[in-house]
């Protein structure tokens, strides 16, 4: 169980930044980097474990895939904060071999009032600043800046 | 870290050249002396200042204040003014998330020694009747239809609800509305938002507090605006909250397919914009004025909450307290407004984000009070230092009537919490005599007096430069943060 802890790849950890709150994320592949994007952000937002209790589909189209990335994370908020849905799980696909990148994704979770509710942070969205989604052999890596 | 150009041309003016970067159609101007800038330099803020000068129809300069940190496209304390005749844009990120962030000074006639035994009693009952903190939800309860109402009027809806009176209209830039608010520019989500968030604080660096007037600097100007040494006056800093970030966020979504729809190339897709005379720059135009108004009425709302306090306290009305409001601004919005370029009269669009608009004396928007002495321009410091009152100066046409907006982070929120202690911050403000309050207690220690520029250093900057006067230096007494 140890051994298997440490050669699993981390999914993203915290940047310095003046004033609001910046992440590095990870993933194997690009549907896993916004995954993990995903799950960073309502770990800022709020500690509470979502339940799979319903379905939510999302379709979202940008120029570049770091458009999408950005589109992606301010989706969530939006839906966290204006339709109270709170995910616990991604199912994701990603088109980017056309001029037009395409997500599909196929959230579960719960419903959930942010404003009844206990949350951390009320992360307004996340920002285009420096956003450049790099690969290598090890896999996917990305930076983004939440404004809080 | 900066390595670029900064040309002095003043004590208090510095200039980035455009020929530092193709694409600059304009010179930057960076207002600061020589030890603040040794902090601007450190983060990209300069940068953000040059990418500004990017902008298609930008006039005279890319402008910042002495207070300017690094920001998302424009930089914190960044002021661009566009000519619409000219091919000029209009840019999200020139306003900010948080549209129509502002605040207003409530004057009392209330002294020090009046409250000194009551401040444990006023704080706690702000505390009650002010919902704050992250996700803090309203008390006011609003369908749809009244959310609209409430974008077009402003403060003025809040006036006629019973939250307020006339008066609170006059002392309120744009008088609590400004015209042109389009409701149906507004998404469905955003009025979801706003649904929940009217009358509600907030967090992060918004606050209510009761302070006390330490220094005068100019005594006819005080004298005019009804103030005095040991006098109690409120701020309240506050915003659009959820509605304002999600006009933002579903616009520059917007905007940013705008660049290739318009052939318009920046260096930072947070620049995201669109000619003012496009279909989405007015449908934004149109969204961004409700978002402002939302403001203004949750501004009015927290004022009426915060009369309520002193009369709980002080067993008086708040008329007979003297608890009249001086000035309401907003420091995050772009406004159209008539400015003299060339000789010429042109309407141009301001973008002030984390700049406070500072019209001079004898400018018509002026209640007829402040014709005379200009604009008053309030600048919130740290909980644990002082706020600023000033005035608006004819000298600031020189950045379209803009000054500065408060004192400026220098330490990130990750970093506050890591180095500062939230019981030795406690007990440092009340050595001081200041109480703090707030819904999360993250909240206080990220706004730690060490996280920000030095309000004095800043607001001395704006003082010599000419952008606009010192009346009063304010000192807080307690602190509502969220």
């Amino acid at each position: 169980m140890g051994l298997l802890w440490f050669f699993r790849m981390k999914e993203y950890e915290f940047i310095e930044h003046t004033a609001d709150i910046g992440i590095r994320v990870y993933g194997k592949s690009l549907e896993d980097l916004f995954k993990n994007a995903a799950n960073a952000l309502f770990d800022i937002i709020l500690d509470y474990p979502s339940k799979q209790l319903k379905q939510k589909q999302i379709t979202l189209g940008a120029d570049t895939v770091e458009d999408l990335f950005v589109i992606w994370l301010n989706e969530l908020i939006s839906c966290f904060f204006a339709d109270k849905f709170l995910p616990a799980d991604y199912s994701i696909k990603i088109e980017d071999s056309s001029q037009r990148k395409q997500l599909r994704a196929s959230l579960c979770g719960q419903d959930f009032d942010p404003y009844e509710n206990k949350i951390n942070t009320e992360v307004k969205a996340a920002t285009y600043h420096n956003v450049k989604i790099e690969k290598s052999e090890k896999g996917y890596k990305v930076e983004v800046i939440f404004d809080v | 870290m900066w390595h670029g150009p900064l040309e002095k041309i003043t004590d208090y003016k510095f200039r980035i050249p455009k020929s530092y970067q193709p694409g600059m159609r304009v010179d930057g101007i960076i207002y600061a002396d020589e030890k603040l800038l040794q902090g601007i330099k450190k983060d990209k803020a300069p940068q953000q200042v040059a990418n500004v000068a990017f902008l298609p129809g930008i006039v005279n300069n890319s402008f910042a204040m002495p207070d300017i940190h690094w920001g998302y496209g424009f930089p914190i304390g960044g002021v661009a003014a566009t000519d619409p005749d000219n091919g000029g844009v209009i840019s999200p990120g020139g306003v900010g998330f948080d549209i129509n962030c502002g605040i207003r000074l409530v004057k009392t006639n209330l002294e020090e020694k009046d409250v000194k035994d009551r401040v444990t009693n006023l704080i706690n009952s702000l505390y009650q009747k002010i919902p704050s903190g992250v996700g803090s939800k309203g008390e006011l309860r609003i369908s749809k239809e009244e959310e609209k109402r409430l974008l077009v009027n402003g403060a003025g809806w809040a006036v006629r609800k019973g939250l307020g009176v006339d008066a609170d209209l006059e002392f309120c830039a744009e008088g609590g509305a400004i015209d042109g608010a389009d409701p149906d520019s507004v998404s469905d989500r955003a009025y979801e938002r706003g649904k929940h968030q009217a009358g509600t604080l907030g967090s992060g660096n918004h606050f209510v507090e009761v302070q006390v007037i330490e220094n005068i600097f100019d005594r006819e100007a005080a004298e005019k605006l009804g103030l005095f040494i040991g006098q109690i006056t409120v701020m309240i800093h506050t915003g659009s909250r959820g509605f304002g970030y999600q006009v933002c966020d579903d616009y520059v979504r917007i905007m940013v397919q705008c660049l290739s729809k318009y052939g318009i190339n920046l260096p930072d897709r947070q620049l995201a914009c669109a000619p003012i005379n496009s279909p989405e720059a007015k449908r934004y135009i149109g969204a961004m004025r409700a978002a402002a108004n939302y403001a203004w009425a949750n501004r009015q709302v927290l004022t009426h909450r915060v009369r309520e306090s002193f009369e709980r306290v002080f067993d008086k009305s708040w008329q007979t307290l003297g608890m009249d409001l001086i000035y309401d601004v907003a420091h995050n919005i772009a406004k159209f407004e008539k400015h003299v370029v060339n000789g010429k009269e042109k309407m141009l669009c301001i973008h002030r984000k984390g700049a406070t608009r500072a019209f001079g004396p004898g400018h018509p928007d002026l209640p007829l009070k402040y014709q005379e002495i200009g604009q008053p321009v309030i600048i919130p410091g740290d909980m644990g230092t002082a706020s600023y009152l000033l005035l608006g100066t004819e000298q600031a046409k020189e950045t379209f009537y803009s000054t500065c907006h408060g004192a400026g982070r220098v330490k990130s929120r990750h970093e506050a919490l890591r180095t500062v202690n939230l019981e030795t911050l406690i007990t440092e403000l009340n050595n001081k005599g200041i109480q703090v309050r707030a819904t999360g207690k993250k909240t206080i220690v990220e706004e730690a007096p060490s996280a920000y520029k030095n309000i004095d250093d800043v607001v001395d900057v704006v003082h010599k430069a000419g952008l606009s006067k010192k009346v009063c230096r304010i000192r807080p007494l307690c602190v509502l943060k969220g």
